[in-house]
């Protein structure tokens, strides 16, 4: 007989065990400033999202392809134009395709056998629907309906370990987290030296509150730290309670010793954008140096809704299709991505990790009037690593055999690129977070 | 007529609504058990036009086309105010009691058809539950949000089809006896009765049946064969005593207690069933026996749930006697504060947007250290702001000392009993708090202005720091 899930929380209400974002490293090395001790068995996943729909013609371009340049004639590449800020050929070897010039970091990272593109993912029946869509990518289900693909994962795997095992760095928890017994942070960047400071127990800003701090501290401590009968509602509270803030502290105290082993762009160089990126990738680094739990991360880069202006500045009059907006996102892509991957280098951590973007959909195939592009289907991932085999995955869809809105069709179930992870990296089972078996991609073996 | 005493009373305003100012509690206190209760439900009766005055200057809903004006901040901004602001406080309690229960959400839903889905819930409320079902279900939202519109003849969508009976009617299981309430071929029987059911594509979006599209064949539902309509199926369904029992059981785990499985809490929601069905299906009948019941007012059920955070969030404010200027679209430049729907959010609760069809999850669901740490900081927030001019949550100094008192332990207790009552062994330590310097030395309590715009604001910060405080 079938249960669902609000009657499963309610039966097993009183067995739940309140999920504890607490750091558990007071006594570690890591406490005392010293680092973890390499370990092969830390399997870290970080998703990155690519927020809005990003042009995945434009991103891994079928430069050979007469059709691309006939569907594009404004907003695609030539040739010529096929090398990064560096004079350098970002075509992938003999493969007719090429990435974005803006793309020169993850293209060092392709040749070096680092990434792994998995061509044409996509879904049947797409929505075009930004949110609905994004619903079927982080819920894996084409409903779009219930907990996170990696919720699920974190329920299975991460019950009753620390609760920084899974970290979301952005505005808000983003659905691929929701869980149903876990509870996963979010942390709001908070920018700036500090950027931990938002993911704090806060008090009275003003000075004489400041002074007061310690007060503040020592009371909310004493009064949380009562106690309440066990399997309470209040006894779960005052425990949660007095842990946020002990966890926040401590996490706080632990990022502290970090020292960054790559230099992250700063001072808008090369955008604003590409340095609040990185500057979540730098918090992602901070915190697997330093919680030994560490296990799944998500951060989110946008918007990539490019339906106006996707290339081109003021300066050129919207011509020079190596810059513009979509440049700008790609660019904060590559280099985020590729400083992240030194400081992990650096840090002895980079077999330990694993990344992958995805997007809620690609873009039309036919460029617009507006130098832009509407709402497409399938497009590709990236799947970024030293434990990933790299180079092209999956089947590039075909731009002459085109669905009724003129969008490709899917060739790869993008379900396949989770199983992947999921049975290949993070040991779980696919089949049962899934909902259904998925081909093995091969990107990891 | 049974009597109300001031926690009482206290309870009931937490519960029917967000909380209440001592002259809210007296008031209904001296009513009495069913005069309160009474006065309540009734909130058609209760003048609200300083509300309505509010939400004028603050908010200009004249077109909802109007992107700049009428957003998905902008409604969420709306109904905040509303909560805070409203002299109807069981309208706006019992509007989140049916968009929890009828769980639609703008991930996937236009805000235009939210804002009208809200409005809808509000307006029929307290309605015989048939009505309010029928028109929910003819709604544009419901119908894109679980796929009506594509339920068409020969080709059925199951979605609403299923959850209406898992989810807004009876369950899967009957919550009494347990038994199976329906199958899955009556999921898809149903289904067939609602195929065709659609939306005008133009204001204002009302109910079309597109006949070409409707299944007239014959079906067969619970046993019973007959060309069913939609209109049918929910009749049938709304007359069913597992249904009955299925919303009295939501009923009470929202507004009294959670509910365990044991044979006196299954005799109760049996009992309070009965209301619903010898009262013609009235919610308004139900609710008024739920709030003047023994079991609303037993030690069982005080401070039994956790609040939520909406409840968290405008409760501060209310019972306190603080402050929220939601800031307006009106004015120019515009200027607004959407800080209370923000916070709810961040502590797990954003309105217009709840996780599933399902709804919230309650209690325990809401207890975790992030979601602990939004509720600190929002306190904090609350009661550091000093600015008193701008748009945003703020309790200004002249409020916190009219509560204040010469004595320490007086004062820590009139502030617990503002933000509650709330009951606690904690009050020593929160008297050590107001008796203690920067440097931690023992200082003398004075209830002077720079005590009060230092110690009383991190004491009522403290306060909301307390788990009592986290229960309702």
């Amino acid at each position: 007989m079938a249960i669902n899930r609000r009657q499963f929380i309610k039966r097993s209400a009183g067995a739940v065990s309140v999920s504890l974002v607490l750091p558990r490293f007071w006594m570690s090395n890591v406490a005392r400033g010293q680092g973890i001790a390499a370990d092969p068995s830390r399997k870290i996943f970080v998703v990155i999202q690519l927020a809005g729909g990003n042009d995945g013609l434009n991103t891994v371009v079928p430069y050979t392809d007469s059709h691309y340049q006939s569907l594009r004639p404004v907003i695609g590449f030539t040739d010529t134009e096929l090398k990064d800020e560096n004079g350098n050929s970002t075509i992938l070897g003999s493969d007719p395709f090429a990435l974005n010039p803006a793309m020169g970091e993850l293209k060092s990272l392709y040749d070096a056998h680092k990434v792994a593109i998995v061509l044409g993912a996509g879904y049947l029946n797409p929505n075009l629907s930004h949110f609905f869509s994004m619903d079927i990518w982080q819920t894996a289900n084409t409903s779009g309906a219930g907990s996170g693909w990696l919720g699920k994962y974190a329920d299975q795997k991460l019950l009753g370990k620390s609760g920084l095992s899974a970290v979301s760095i952005g505005s808000a928890l983003p659905k691929t987290f929701y869980a149903d017994k876990v509870v996963i942070p979010n942390i709001s960047p908070a920018g700036g030296t500090d950027p931990f400071a938002l993911y704090a127990y806060q008090t009275d800003p003003s000075a004489a509150g400041v002074r007061d701090k310690n007060n503040q501290l020592n009371t909310f401590k004493a009064t949380n730290s009562r106690s309440f009968p066990a399997d309470s509602f209040i006894g779960a509270l005052a425990k949660a309670g007095f842990d946020a803030e002990e966890g926040a502290a401590q996490l706080r105290a632990a990022v502290a010793a970090y020292t960054p082993g790559a230099t992250y762009p700063t001072n808008n160089t090369p955008s604003a954008t590409a340095v609040s990126f990185a500057s979540a990738l730098k918090m992602v680094a901070q915190i697997i140096t330093t919680i030994p739990d560490a296990n799944l991360f998500y951060v989110q880069l946008g918007a990539f809704d490019h339906h106006s202006q996707e290339i081109g500045t003021n300066t050129d009059n919207f011509t020079d299709r190596t810059k513009g907006q979509h440049a700008v996102l790609l660019k904060a892509l590559s280099l985020g991505v590729k400083t992240f991957y030194d400081d992990l280098t650096a840090h002895g951590l980079a077999d330990n990790v694993v990344m992958m973007t995805w997007s809620e959909f690609g873009r039309r195939p036919n460029e617009n009037a507006s130098k832009g592009t509407d709402h497409g289907t399938a497009s590709p991932m990236f799947v970024i690593g030293n434990p990933v085999q790299g180079g092209l995955f999956g089947q590039q869809p075909s731009l002459t055999d085109l669905d009724s809105a003129g969008n490709i069709k899917y060739k790869v179930d993008f379900r396949s690129t989770y199983a992947t992870i999921l049975d290949k990296w993070l040991g779980a089972d696919s089949q049962s977070i899934l909902g259904a078996k998925y081909d093995n991609l091969g990107f990891l073996v | 007529m049974a009597s109300l005493s001031y926690d009482e009373a206290a309870h009931l305003i937490r519960r029917a609504g967000f909380g209440g100012t001592p002259e809210e509690i007296d008031d209904l206190s001296s009513r009495g058990r069913e005069g309160a209760v009474d006065f309540l439900i009734n909130f058609n009766q209760i003048d609200n036009t300083s509300m309505q005055s509010l939400l004028s200057a603050s908010f200009d809903f004249s077109d909802l086309t109007n992107n700049d004006k009428f957003n998905n901040n902008e409604i969420r901004r709306w109904w905040f105010t509303r909560m805070v602001a409203t002299k109807r406080q069981f309208e706006e309690k019992m509007t989140l009691f049916w968009h929890n229960h009828f769980a639609t959400s703008s991930s996937k839903v236009q805000d235009v058809f939210m804002y009208l889905q809200n409005v809808l819930l509000r307006a029929n409320s307290l309605a015989k539950f048939d009505d309010l079902l029928l028109k929910v279900s003819q709604d544009a939202a419901m119908l894109i949000w679980l796929d009506n519109i594509t339920n068409v003849l020969g080709k059925p969508n199951e979605n609403f089809g299923r959850e209406l009976q898992e989810l807004f009617t009876m369950g899967i299981n009957d919550v009494v006896t347990g038994d199976q309430n329906y199958t899955e071929q009556d999921v898809k029987e149903v289904a067939r009765a609602f195929t065709g059911w659609d939306y005008q594509r133009r204001a204002p979006f009302s109910f079309q049946l597109k006949a070409a599209q409707h299944d007239n064949g014959t079906k067969t539902i619970y046993g019973q064969q007959g060309n069913f309509s939609g209109e049918d199926v929910i009749t049938i369904i709304s007359a069913r005593p597992a249904m009955a029992r299925y919303l009295t059981w939501k009923m009470f785990n929202f507004f009294v207690y959670p509910m365990t499985t044991s044979a006196d809490d299954t005799s109760t929601i049996d009992r309070f069933s009965k209301v619903y069905l010898n009262n013609n299906h009235s919610i308004k009948e139900l609710v008024r026996a739920i709030f003047t019941s023994d079991e609303f007012y037993s030690s069982r059920a005080f401070f039994s749930l956790v609040k939520q955070p909406a409840e968290l969030v405008v409760g501060a404010v209310r019972m306190l006697g603080g402050n929220y200027n939601p800031g307006s679209t009106v004015t120019t430049p515009s200027r607004t504060s959407n800080t209370l729907a923000a916070s709810s959010r961040n502590m797990g609760q954003d309105l217009f947007g709840p996780p599933d069809v399902s709804g919230w999850d309650f209690n325990l669901a809401w207890v975790n250290t992030a979601s602990l740490l939004e509720r600190f900081n929002f306190a904090n927030t609350y009661l550091t702001n000093r600015n008193t001019t701008n748009p945003g949550v703020f309790v200004t100094a002249d409020q916190l000392k009219s509560i204040t008192k010469p004595s320490s332990k007086k004062t820590v207790k009139k502030f617990l009993a503002r933000l509650g009552p709330l009951s606690t062994d904690a009050l020593g330590t929160l008297r050590t708090y107001l008796e203690t310097g920067d440097n931690g030395q023992p200082v003398t309590y004075v209830n002077d202005d720079a005590t009060v715009d230092k110690k009383i604001r991190g004491l009522v910060h403290q306060i909301m720091c307390l788990p009592e405080f986290q229960l309702n």
